[in-house]
């Protein structure tokens, strides 16, 4: 066993490596959205599925943008026609609880899809802790540049979209990006 | 997964190994600078229309895919000249997109889509191919769209 | 319950495995020669176990066992039992599972086949081949657990893929790519066990797995040929090759392998290029397993991309733990591997097929370059790019041309040197054959280089080929006396492994002439039209009849009937269909295609009007595709011709 020329053999497909450790970090779908860092644009939606205490909100109730300055917004867009929106469903439902009492707010938004399909889908996962709101026309959707469901928008306290992520969102995800933008807004 | 040359050329001539190193250099170099080129001339960008409209002149008439959605209200079809138009839109920016073809059945408005093609200087984008974006894993959603529904009178006819 | 089980058979396998692997340099480290049988039995033991799983898997798909995570994302009680044992392998989780499976088995049976042979080559090959199960056996215990447990057991599922339920293609494609996949760790874990045992300088490892290589190459090129044709009868665009990622990942190794099967040839005969054809051997492993990585961690975008999750990491990991080891054990050994012969002249076979070599490598960089050029643009440069086909053929038809005449070139040439004459004598009169075909291109109307060029140097290497059997029936008929039967019978069967080579290369120039005349002549028109209306392309007249619509059990379908006109007469039908499935926002479309010796009618339904009264049809003529499937039936048979055990004991040593 040649030691020496072993090493450099192997050493040629560190750089192969790091390439793909850095393709994985990336989503080849994700469309370039020209939204992070810009204002999100405002809403002002109607709540059909209140959610659970403490986070409810009574049915009927609007949730505007401009009531949750200050505090982190995560935009959950998501249907019941949506199957990757089952793999998420419980981990963003959990981890809405274990912000309760922190400047967190949760809002789903039911995309293409009748309340009554939501309502009965929210039930057979099993219920779910944060209020989701109905966006007639799909218009939020389309302000935000929505590609397909879920998605969801980190908005920062200032009002600003932090991070778009496409597909189903993880638990790491969220605290990661929830915790830095509130270490921001602390400061 | 590099050549030895020492496969290709006899083990006892040592002298010759320079010249076989330089020659697999070189086949590796040109055939390299070929790939580079062949990819410098070959490669579309992905944009949306705001990225688009942002490059100016440099933007016209270079293979593009343009990302965004379908505008609503902007589809426009003619079954008999099979023109389609629409505009793209990423919430800032609009680019109309002229397309021949019919559009894919479940072509609407608010889909995500991405065109493949060209920008013209008369600010029109000249699609070659139209790709809506979706996950096979979706439902269709509303009620009123289910196919069933929708090509009702179609099923009924065939007394199926 | 059935969940259970199988996720203990995995946990146990685990074990198992570990044990076989551990076994191994401790019996031969530590002279413990008795260990040996008991790594083999773990080996035996994991093919068990897994099957059992598998099988489990099967079962809870069959009886619907919704509490199973896999069954509750592919299953639904509409989709038709065929398609459900299917769906085992139809996403994610059931591919890995059954990945694993044919592992399992083809380790089980190259360990039993190999089990009494003398010395550490086949104990350290077990080992290997036990490393890559226990990768595999991580997968299905972590990121890609198909035995996951459902909280809210539902009725009912999506059922499977809309696109894989809607052709039995797939139920033919998947499973050969991942035996063709699988094969190839049989000969890597060879080449590393010779490397690990020492044994690297006798080429044992590579007669041991010449057959396992074979036939890999064989399923893998069936593969190929399944994909386009499913994506020809089923996508609906007409075409059959796109170079879309997914794609190229089945292509890359398939050209390492073909590089390989002949430049074995040259280590056997010459004892040269013992080195490159290790690297060989490790590359097509590692390139399936890239090509797994890219497809299954979603780092590519792709059209046939499964959903993503973490396995992406786990592959990362494998591919950068058996790319360096294996490099490094190549580089460390590269000493020991230093050639017996040398090149005597450069008209040889041996040159043609170093030249093969190059050409069949040079193509692999170009595919794999275009491939993962995007992943690089992004990483360094930041911007959004996809490399379109032009690039992939501008590259490409190049290489391909020249690898067609080498075609010709190689079986012409002796070994070692060949004189003048007989360089005249062999190289010339294939040139008839070009000549042929060369006027026939140009009659036919291409006017491309390329294309010319394709169909020129196909017609010399079908020339000569079709001499080379020629040449030996010739031989036997006017020595023996035999029939011309008889004589190509006997003349195959006492050189099964060189015609079968030439077979294959004629099921090569049949799916290039397809390639090449499909991409040259093709038509195509669209028009939408009433019923009663006709559309007609190339002489090919289409009278639309009605349009239809129909419920299935699992499905909804729209189609439009088309009459074939013949003058006035009415020459059969053809019934593009569209079909809805509930679980897809989008139809998928089943075009119709009528195939004839030299080209189909290729009908696709775009789109129509709800009500029937009219539909947007876009017919295509394509020439000479059907060449391609059969072409890809030619290239397996040769390859089975060269497979089959030839009377055990004759003529095993003297083949080309």
């Amino acid at each position: 066993m040649n030691w020496k020329r072993a090493g450099i053999a192997a050493l040629c497909v560190v750089p192969l490596i790091i390439l793909f450790g850095y393709g994985l970090t990336r989503d080849p779908k994700e469309i370039p959205s020209p939204l992070p860092g810009h204002d999100a644009s405002p809403f002002a939606l109607t709540v059909f599925a209140p959610g659970q205490a403490p986070l409810a909100r009574a049915p009927g109730d609007t949730v505007k943008l401009a009531d949750l300055k200050g505090q982190v917004v995560v935009l959950n867009f998501w249907a019941s026609w949506c199957l990757s929106c089952r793999d998420e469903h419980q981990i963003l439902s959990q981890t809405a609880l274990d912000y309760v009492g922190k400047p967190v707010h949760f809002v789903g938004v039911l995309y293409n899809d009748e309340p009554a399909n939501g309502t009965k889908w929210i039930e057979q996962m099993g219920g779910q802790s944060y209020p989701s709101v109905t966006d007639p026309g799909a218009r939020t959707a389309i302000d935000y540049g929505l590609y397909g469901v879920p998605e969801t928008y980190f908005l920062d306290a200032n009002g600003r979209i932090a991070y778009k992520a496409t597909g189903p969102v993880n638990e790491r995800i969220i605290r990661y990006l929830v915790d830095s933008l509130m270490a921001v807004a602390a400061k | 997964m590099n050549i030895d040359e020492s496969a290709v050329t006899p083990a006892k001539a040592t002298k010759r190994r320079p010249i076989a190193i330089a020659a697999v250099v070189v086949v590796v170099g040109v055939f390299g600078w070929l790939l580079y080129g062949g990819l410098d001339k070959n490669v579309v960008f992905f944009l949306t229309p705001q990225e688009l409209l942002a490059k100016g002149t440099s933007g016209y008439d270079v293979p593009v895919r343009l990302g965004g959605q379908v505008k609503p209200g902007t589809v426009k079809w003619d079954d008999k000249t099979l023109r389609l138009t629409f505009d793209v839109t990423d919430g800032q920016s609009d680019i109309a997109v002229q397309s021949s073809g019919a559009p894919p059945q479940m072509f609407r408005d608010g889909q995500g889509v991405v065109v493949e093609g060209r920008f013209g200087r008369d600010h029109v984008f000249n699609s070659t191919g139209l790709m809506i974006k979706h996950s096979n894993e979706y439902r269709p959603p509303k009620a009123g769209e289910k196919p069933q529904e929708m090509y009702k009178t179609l099923i009924k006819g065939s007394g199926a | 319950m059935t969940g259970l089980l199988a996720h203990d058979s995995i946990l146990v396998s685990m074990a198992v495995v570990l044990f076989g692997m551990i076994a191994v340099p401790v019996a031969v480290r530590r002279g413990r020669r008795d260990l040996i049988p008991y790594a083999f039995a773990a080996v035996y033991t994991n093919f068990l176990l897994i099957t059992v799983a598998a099988l489990s898997m099967v079962y809870a798909l069959v009886t619907h066992d919704f509490s199973v995570s896999y069954v509750a994302q592919v299953g639904s009680r509409e989709t038709p039992l065929f398609y459900t044992v299917i769906s085992l392998w139809g996403a994610l989780e059931g591919s890995i599972l059954f990945w694993a499976w044919v592992l399992s088995m083809y380790a089980a049976v190259v360990v039993w086949v190999n089990s009494r042979r003398p010395g550490n080559l086949v104990p350290y090959a077990a080992a290997t081949l036990l490393f890559v199960s226990f990768f595999f056996a991580i997968l299905l215990i972590g990121p890609a657990d198909p035995f996951g447990v459902v909280k809210n057991v539902q009725p009912d599922g999506p059922g499977p893929n809309p696109l894989l339920q809607n052709h039995i293609l797939m139920a033919i494609h998947p499973p050969l790519l991942y035996l063709g996949y699988v094969g190839m760790s049989v000969p890597f874990s060879f080449a590393v066990g010779a490397m690990l045992s020492g044994e690297v300088e006798n080429d044992d490892w590579m007669r041991i797995t010449r057959r396992w290589t074979l036939s890999a190459w064989a399923l893998l090129s069936a593969a190929i040929i399944a994909g386009m044709w499913w994506s020809y009868e089923v996508l609906g665009w007409g075409g059959y090759w796109a170079w879309d990622p997914v794609e190229n990942a089945s292509f890359i190794p398939w050209l390492t392998a073909t590089a390989f099967l002949h430049s074995a040839m040259v280590q056997e005969r010459r004892g040269m290029l013992r080195l490159w054809n290790l690297n060989l051997v490790v590359g097509t492993f590692l390139l399936t397993i890239l090509g797994t990585f890219l497809t299954r961690s979603g780092i590519v975008s792709s059209v046939h991309a499964f959903t993503t999750g973490t396995i992406g990491y786990y592959f990362l990991a494998f591919i950068a733990v058996v790319m360096l080891a294996s490099l490094a054990l190549v580089a460390g050994n590269s000493e020991r591997l230093r050639s017996v012969g040398r090149f005597d002249s450069p008209m040889s076979r041996e040159t043609v097929f170093l030249l093969n070599n190059l050409f069949l490598t040079a193509f692999m960089f170009t595919v794999l370059t275009g491939t993962l050029f995007p992943l690089a643009a992004e990483a360094i440069k930041g911007v959004k790019v996809s490399v379109g086909e032009p690039f992939f053929n501008r590259m490409s038809l190049p290489i391909i041309v020249t690898l067609l005449f080498l075609m010709g070139v190689g079986p012409a040439l002796p070994w070692k040197a060949a004189s003048k004459e007989e360089v005249k004598a062999k190289l010339l009169p294939p040139g008839i054959g070009a000549s042929l075909f060369l006027v026939g291109g140009l009659l036919a109307g291409a006017r491309n280089v390329y294309a010319l060029l394709a169909f020129t140097f196909a017609g010399y290497a079908a020339f000569a080929n079709l001499r080379e059997y020629w040449i030996g029936m010739r031989a036997r008929h006017t020595a023996h006396g035999e029939g011309w039967g008889t004589a190509l019978f006997r003349l195959i069967g006492g050189n099964r492994h060189r015609y079968g080579g030439y077979t294959a290369h004629l099921g090569i120039i049949l799916v290039a002439l397809g390639i090449a005349a499909s991409s040259t002549f093709r038509t195509e028109h669209e028009a939408t039209i009433k019923p009663g209306e006709t559309i007609s392309l190339a002489g090919h007249t289409l009278r639309l009849k009605s349009m239809w619509g129909r419920e299935e059990p699992q499905r909804s379908v729209v189609g439009a009937t088309l009459e074939v006109m013949n003058g006035a007469a009415v020459n059969g039908t053809m019934e593009p269909r569209m079909n809805f499935y509930p679980m897809s926002q989008s139809p998928v479309p089943t075009p119709a295609v009528r195939s004839g010796f030299l080209g189909d009618l290729y009908v696709n339904l775009q789109a129509f009007r709800p009500d029937g009264s009219n539909a947007t049809i876009r017919i295509i003529y394509e020439p000479l595709v059907p060449w391609i499937w059969f072409g890809g039936g030619v290239v397996v048979f040769g390859a089975l011709i060269a497979i089959f055990p030839a009377g055990v004991l004759t003529g095993r040593r003297s083949e080309a």
